[in-house]
């Protein structure tokens, strides 16, 4: 184990929209992944598949309106990142008008911190622009980006 | 997962193929594929899992290298498929010409 993945980006929008974009189902979907079914209360189900299948899966552990979620997250079929065996904390501090969100996912084995480091700084802008009102492509992931 | 099954997926074979003869860091492996980060750290654990890649730190990186001998007979076999498609690639390129 070792110190949390952490991102973090300004976005210039409320973070009653930011919020929302972490809560709703087919917000989220808007920025991560094909579609996510998440039941957005403290025990509930967080599950996000992604566009090729792999699929992220937890349960929300605390959640306080436009400033704070909290769920556990991993991988189905994953020997390394199962799912409930790391956590991710995502925070909202308002900040010149809009807000700053800040991603920290702790708890995930050494090996896995590259990936999930280039995975989040994939997705994190992602939902900046949906958050600022922008449309995006559908998502293919990070490696669609680089090529 | 038995080995049958490891090297059947042909995201997997091609991450071994990738990594047989270089060193590549599971970055380097992301980029490659048009899959998401889930489904790379994915098949990158169940590589790690049966000892068919090497995994070695390099400040913040991890550094992913083929364990040939871990393969047993698979080994011969994965370099067959990998021949044997550029063969027949090449045999199909030459008969173009003719």
């Amino acid at each position: 184990m070792t110190d949390p993945v952490k991102v973090s980006r300004y976005v210039a929008a409320p973070p009653s929209v930011v919020y929302s974009y972490l809560t709703e189902s087919s917000r989220w979907a808007r920025w991560q992944g094909a579609q996510a079914d998440l039941d957005a209360r403290p025990g509930g189900l967080f599950l996000m598949t992604m566009p090729d299948g792999a699929r992220a899966r937890g349960e929300f552990v605390e959640l306080v309106p436009e400033e704070r979620v909290v769920f556990t997250w991993g991988w189905i079929d994953h020997p390394g990142v199962p799912p409930g065996s790391s956590t991710v904390e995502i925070v909202i501090v308002p900040d010149r008008g809009g807000c700053v969100v800040t991603l920290s996912h702790s708890g995930l084995p050494d090996d896995e911190r590259e990936l999930h480091t280039t995975g989040w700084e994939h997705y994190l802008p992602r939902l900046v622009a949906v958050a600022e009102g922008s449309t995006l492509e559908p998502d293919r992931g990070p490696g669609a980006q680089r090529s | 997962m038995d080995a049958l099954q490891i090297i059947a997926e042909p995201r997997r074979r091609r991450i071994l193929e990738m990594v047989w003869d270089n060193e590549l860091s599971a970055g380097d492996i992301a980029g490659e594929f048009d899959i998401t980060f889930g489904a790379v750290s994915q098949h990158l654990a169940v590589l790690r899992k049966s000892g068919f890649v090497d995994v070695r730190a390099n400040g913040n990186q991890r550094l992913y290298r083929a364990n040939k001998q871990s393969l047993g007979a698979l080994q011969r076999v994965l370099e067959t498929m990998w021949t044997e498609t550029l063969d027949d690639l090449a045999a199909a390129v030459e008969g173009d010409e003719t």
